[in-house]
């Protein structure tokens, strides 16, 4: 069930067009990335669906709500994480979080409950006391993201998660954010970390202003690429081209030293096939893997490309 | 009202962190308690320091007093327009602190995308730095009228607790902290520094300095009618700031517009 949709979705700021046209679907539990370069809308599509800025056209609703019109029942279902923490410097931990636990109505120990949980589980219980001006990058971040799920949204915005945060907080925090996968939320992550957005996203949607491609990420590659497998081989001849040549599910052969890159539809089914024929006809196969463009090729070749889907 | 007692205790929080404001809040009105007193014990005690003071029972507002009543007199009704300065400038410093903080921490986008609505992070905003306006205000005025009593004549006390002043104290003070928090909102939506919000904002004092001067001056004469025409006209303006201040105070405004 589709938990966030969107129908041309249009923003403009005076005559500055933000996005335009953007029409999507976020399963349910699911976790969607947005990526895009600067100025491409990622932050107004999430302002938008957090009901902090109103479309200029189109129509979007989270959770059955529609923008505009359930903004409050919007906001009380939704978590964000802003691009910058935004917290309050000279107060401590557990007040930045209680404040908003009270924004959201959580009352006496339900809210005590649920400030715990948090600090504890980001492993801040034991500074809560401390004002988190004197906390580094990553604390901060963790405190902006369980000031985010203080309240248990079904949906999260989170927008650039890492950016800026060293590598091991980085890390922490995307490991923070693989939990919450399991957990069932659904959350839609604006990053610039392709490798972040590929190991977390379920779907992926490639924009610039407009949404160029909503796929998979596996489903992106093949479509920018096909699947295409690898063969090492310990002495590579021109019969053992000829051999897989005329395999008739062969797309396409490229030879490289002792390897064959060779283009499939089905790798699955059509590997086995493919190396018997190769021993049949006298090849020594060391190995055989798949070739993984990585995410980056395909977004650049998106981003580059612009096309509409 | 539950969100706007979280924002007011938010902002207390944070104001109660900052001694800046805590120094300001607390010496302005401690010193429109202590030099009025002073100088009236001194005028009461020193025959001298009245010297040249006796022209003054040629205002008509004076006729027929003892110079000294008529020097203790124009010296309370100069103190007591200090007294009303306080609900201008206090709410000026909380309220350029508080929102201009606020966008220097970048802290209002995830508060604009929680439940509480604009109005009430307005009206959050604009209690946090009234209130506390107000009772110093009041505060600082019990304590002057007690000590008072001590070191003032029937006749010079009698001006300080007058229905003219106390409708001043009462009415117009609170009207004051409207004008200067709605104020300091519009000032902090177009500035990022919280010394040039309360420059600007100081400037609101101008005007009310001129009064100050004009009467003591015998130009305008100091009266309750007066003093009710200007709550109403206080009145009206606050209506306007107010307007502006709230239009300004949008969610999509404060995300986009605000500098």
């Amino acid at each position: 069930m589709a938990i966030i949709q969107t129908e041309g979705l249009t923003k403009y700021y005076g005559p500055t067009l933000g996005v335009e046209d953007l029409s999507f679907q976020v399963e349910e539990g699911e976790v969607f990335g947005f990526l895009g370069p600067n100025g491409a809308g990622k932050t107004t599509t999430v302002r938008m669906l957090s009901c902090l800025v109103a479309p200029t056209r189109g129509r979007a609703s989270v959770n059955g709500h529609r923008i505009g019109v359930e903004n409050q029942a919007i906001r009380q279902i939704i978590g964000i994480l802003t691009e910058s923490p935004g917290l309050y410097e000279k107060l401590s931990a557990w007040k930045n979080l209680d404040i908003y636990a009270r924004l959201y109505g959580l009352s006496g120990q339900l809210r005590e409950k649920q400030v715990r949980r948090y600090l504890e589980m980001l492993g801040l219980w034991e500074r809560r006391n401390e004002t988190v001006g004197e906390f580094s990058k990553g604390m901060k971040q963790k405190m902006a993201i369980a000031r985010a799920l203080i309240h248990e949204p079904r949906v999260l915005f989170l927008d650039e998660p890492t950016a800026a945060l060293d590598p091991e907080a980085a890390r922490v925090v995307r490991h923070f954010i693989a939990e919450l996968k399991t957990e069932g939320r659904t959350i839609l992550l604006c990053t610039h970390n392709l490798d972040e957005a590929d190991r977390l996203c379920d779907r992926i949607g490639v924009m610039k202003q407009h949404l160029i491609q909503v796929d998979t990420p596996a489903n992106l590659r093949q479509r920018l690429y096909g699947r295409k497998i690898v063969v090492h081989l310990k002495a590579l001849t021109e019969p053992l081209v000829a051999a897989v040549r005329s395999l008739p599910f062969i797309k396409s052969i490229e030879r490289i030293d002792n390897q064959l890159v060779i283009g499939l539809d089905n790798p699955e089914e059509q590997n086995p096939i493919l190396v018997l024929n190769l021993v049949q006809a006298g090849g020594q196969v060391q190995f055989v893997n798949e070739l993984r463009h990585s995410l980056e090729e395909v977004y650049f070749s998106l981003i580059d490309g612009g096309k509409a889907a | 009202m539950n969100r706007v007692r979280v924002i007011i205790d938010k902002e207390w929080a944070e104001v109660l962190k900052n001694k800046m404001i805590l120094y300001t809040a607390g010496l302005m009105p401690a010193l429109f308690v202590v030099i009025p007193l002073v100088m009236l014990y001194m005028t009461n005690k020193e025959k001298g320091s009245l010297r040249g003071m006796e022209s003054i029972t040629s205002l008509p507002a004076f006729a027929g007093m003892d110079p000294k009543s008529a020097a203790q007199i124009l010296l309370v009704n100069q103190f007591m327009f200090y007294f009303l300065m306080i609900p201008l400038i206090v709410p000026i410093f909380i309220a350029s602190y508080s929102i201009i903080g606020e966008k220097q921490q970048r802290s209002l986008e995830p508060l604009l995308a929680t439940p509480i609505r604009v109005w009430e992070l307005l009206l959050g905003k604009v209690l946090a730095a009234a209130l506390p306006a107000v009772a110093l205000t009041w505060l600082a005025f019990a304590v002057y009228a007690v000590l008072a009593r001590f070191v003032a004549t029937d006749l010079v006390y009698g001006v300080i607790v007058s229905p003219m002043w106390l409708l001043a104290l009462i009415v117009l003070a609170p009207l004051f902290t409207v004008l200067s928090v709605s104020l300091a909102v519009i000032i902090s939506s177009r500035v990022n520094d919280v010394r040039l919000a309360e420059q600007i904002g100081g400037l609101l004092v101008l005007p009310f300095v001129a009064v100050s001067i004009a009467a003591t001056a015998g130009k305008i004469l100091l009266d309750f009618q007066m003093f009710a025409l200007g709550a109403l006209a206080v009145a009206f303006l606050d209506v306007a700031v107010v307007y502006v201040g709230a239009k300004l105070f949008q969610r999509e405004t404060i995300l986009t517009k605000w500098k």
